[in-house]
């Protein structure tokens, strides 16, 4: 589904990316960890089309399709989601008004009918549901005073209604208590089929108990300097990255 | 009056002559005034919509009597320039909402007179291609236990010009004053120019005033945003320019107009 290779990116003159390579196939949930600074987020935006970085060699393919030649936009029509880290809040416009044109535009995208106002509130509320997001939010302005358990789980309700092939979930679980995370997470699980793949950047291990990943990268310095299986992530829990930077990082 | 048919509807009471006391609980309509004085009786609740379809330099003035609520709606669809004086006597309430869609020149005076008063503006101006508008509100606090709040919104693309000047002003002894003055501005190309001078002249020591200002551009985050939901740059933009004027006309106190002007700034922002 999606096939990074020897991905280089920057941002002015700062090279962050500095040649990744990562497969995902439909069916999985790959977590990708490492330090502060590793080039995490800036792999998600970069996926994304985040102008702010320039990508200057490797290629990204998206079911088929050259990913970075793709605007913003059609990129998400075509299936990829980001959950962004900090959702920008967007005053005065509603989230129902907003979530009716993203669904309408991806629906004309794919050649489908649009939604009727019933069927598109049918739609609202079924989804708020898998993260007990409140209904009552959807009047309000994108984000505006949304409390930070708010704001991700808009995150994730935004991913169930667009029900995308790919989502990349960034450090979706910064800043929540317990019980919020334990929702997100469920949620997230819940919306995974066969036919789908999660990519959950985290720093923490916590949010692995819930979403249990297939395969578990290691990010250094712009670079996926180790692979594993769930397993990796109990022991970077434990020991730390230090084991492995000594050992993978040197570069 | 093309374009402006929707001024001749029924729900709108046409005012004739130089001066006027409104007293009923209906919609007023000034069609293209030049000089008029309007007051409302006491304790009257009722509703003005001010409409000028024609250039033209404008002189109004409106009194306010002790426990009258007065709602107006300016809308500027052609280019004038005006001189608006709102006087407010004890226990009224004013609640003023003005739009310039091209080019014009407003100066609002509001005298708090009497204790209890209560004046809410909103503003709004959209200025394209070589456009120029301009708002000032002055707000006299010159009597205690008052309270004040205006917003004025600009927006303005090409190479169109924009201008806010406010002023609060608290005389000696109008104590427990409450005053709010904001401005909030966008910019849409590099050569457009948006000015804002929010001032507060207080003399009196026991208020509660503030005051801001800003100029910006549209939010890029917020456009990627969007677009990451898979809107388009072009949708983008608008939704959120349509998220900066909307509110507005939403709360705009001649409810009957409401759907009227937010089509007309929607229409304006297409234009810009």
């Amino acid at each position: 589904m999606l096939s990074v290779k020897n991905l280089h990116a920057s941002v002015g003159d700062k090279e962050i990316l500095r040649g990744i390579d990562l497969e995902v196939k439909a069916g999985e949930v790959h977590a990708i960890m490492g330090p502060n600074g590793s080039g995490k987020s800036t792999l998600a935006s970069v996926l994304a089309g985040n102008g702010k970085f320039t990508v200057s060699e490797g290629s990204v393919t998206f079911c088929g399709r050259d990913l970075l030649s793709m605007p913003i936009e059609e990129r998400a029509r075509a299936g990829l989601f980001l959950g962004f880290q900090y959702p920008v809040e967007i005053p005065g416009v509603s989230m129902a008004n907003f979530m009716k044109m993203a669904v309408q535009e991806q629906r004309r995208y794919r050649g489908e009918e649009p939604l009727t106002a019933s069927q598109f509130l049918r739609l609202m509320k079924e989804k708020s549901a898998v993260v007990e997001l409140d209904p009552k939010l959807m009047s309000r302005s994108v984000n505006e005073g949304f409390s930070g358990g708010e704001k991700k789980k808009n995150e994730i309700f935004q991913m169930a209604v667009l029900e995308p092939r790919l989502a990349i979930l960034d450090e979706t679980d910064s800043g929540l208590d317990i019980d919020a995370l334990r929702i997100v997470a469920t949620g997230v699980t819940k919306l995974h089929t066969a036919e789908n793949a999660t990519v959950v950047i985290t720093h923490y291990q916590r949010l692995l108990d819930y979403i249990v990943p297939d395969v578990v990268h290691v990010l250094y310095k712009g670079r996926i300097i180790y692979t594993g299986d769930r397993t990796l992530a109990l022991k970077l829990e434990k020991e730390g990255y230090d084991w492995l930077i000594n050992e993978y990082g040197a570069c | 009056m093309e374009g402006v048919d929707w001024m001749r509807d029924a729900a709108f009471t046409p005012l004739c002559g130089e001066r006027a006391t409104l007293a009923a609980d209906r919609v007023y309509l000034l069609a293209d005034p030049e000089k008029y004085a309007v007051e409302t009786a006491a304790g009257a609740r009722t509703q003005l919509l001010i409409v000028h379809t024609r250039p033209a330099s404008v002189t109004l003035s409106v009194s306010v009597a002790e426990d009258a609520e007065l709602a107006v709606a300016e809308i500027f669809l052609a280019e004038a320039f005006a001189d608006f004086s709102i006087r407010q006597h004890g226990q009224s309430r004013c609640r003023m909402t003005t739009v310039e869609l091209t080019s014009a020149n407003v100066k609002y005076g509001i005298d708090l007179d009497g204790a209890g008063a209560r004046s809410e503006l909103d503003g709004l101006f959209l200025a394209g291609g070589k456009e120029h508008c301009e708002v000032a509100v002055r707000v006299n606090h010159n009597v205690p236990d008052c309270s004040s709040r205006s917003l004025v919104k600009g927006v303005a693309g090409g190479d169109a010009k924009g201008a806010f000047r406010g002023l609060v002003y608290v005389a000696p002894d109008a104590q427990r004053t409450d005053a709010q003055q904001t401005s909030r501005n966008i910019e849409l190309t590099p050569t457009a120019r948006i000015v804002t001078k929010p001032q507060l002249e207080i003399y009196a020591d026991d208020v509660k005033c503030s005051h801001g200002a800003a100029v910006g551009q549209l939010d890029d985050d917020a456009i990627l945003y969007m677009r990451q939901r898979g809107l388009s740059e072009v949708q983008a933009r608008r939704l959120q320019l349509e998220g900066f004027v909307g509110a507005i006309a939403a709360q705009c106190g001649v409810e009957a107009v409401r759907d009227r002007l937010y089509e007309l700034i929607v229409e304006k922002l297409e234009r810009m």
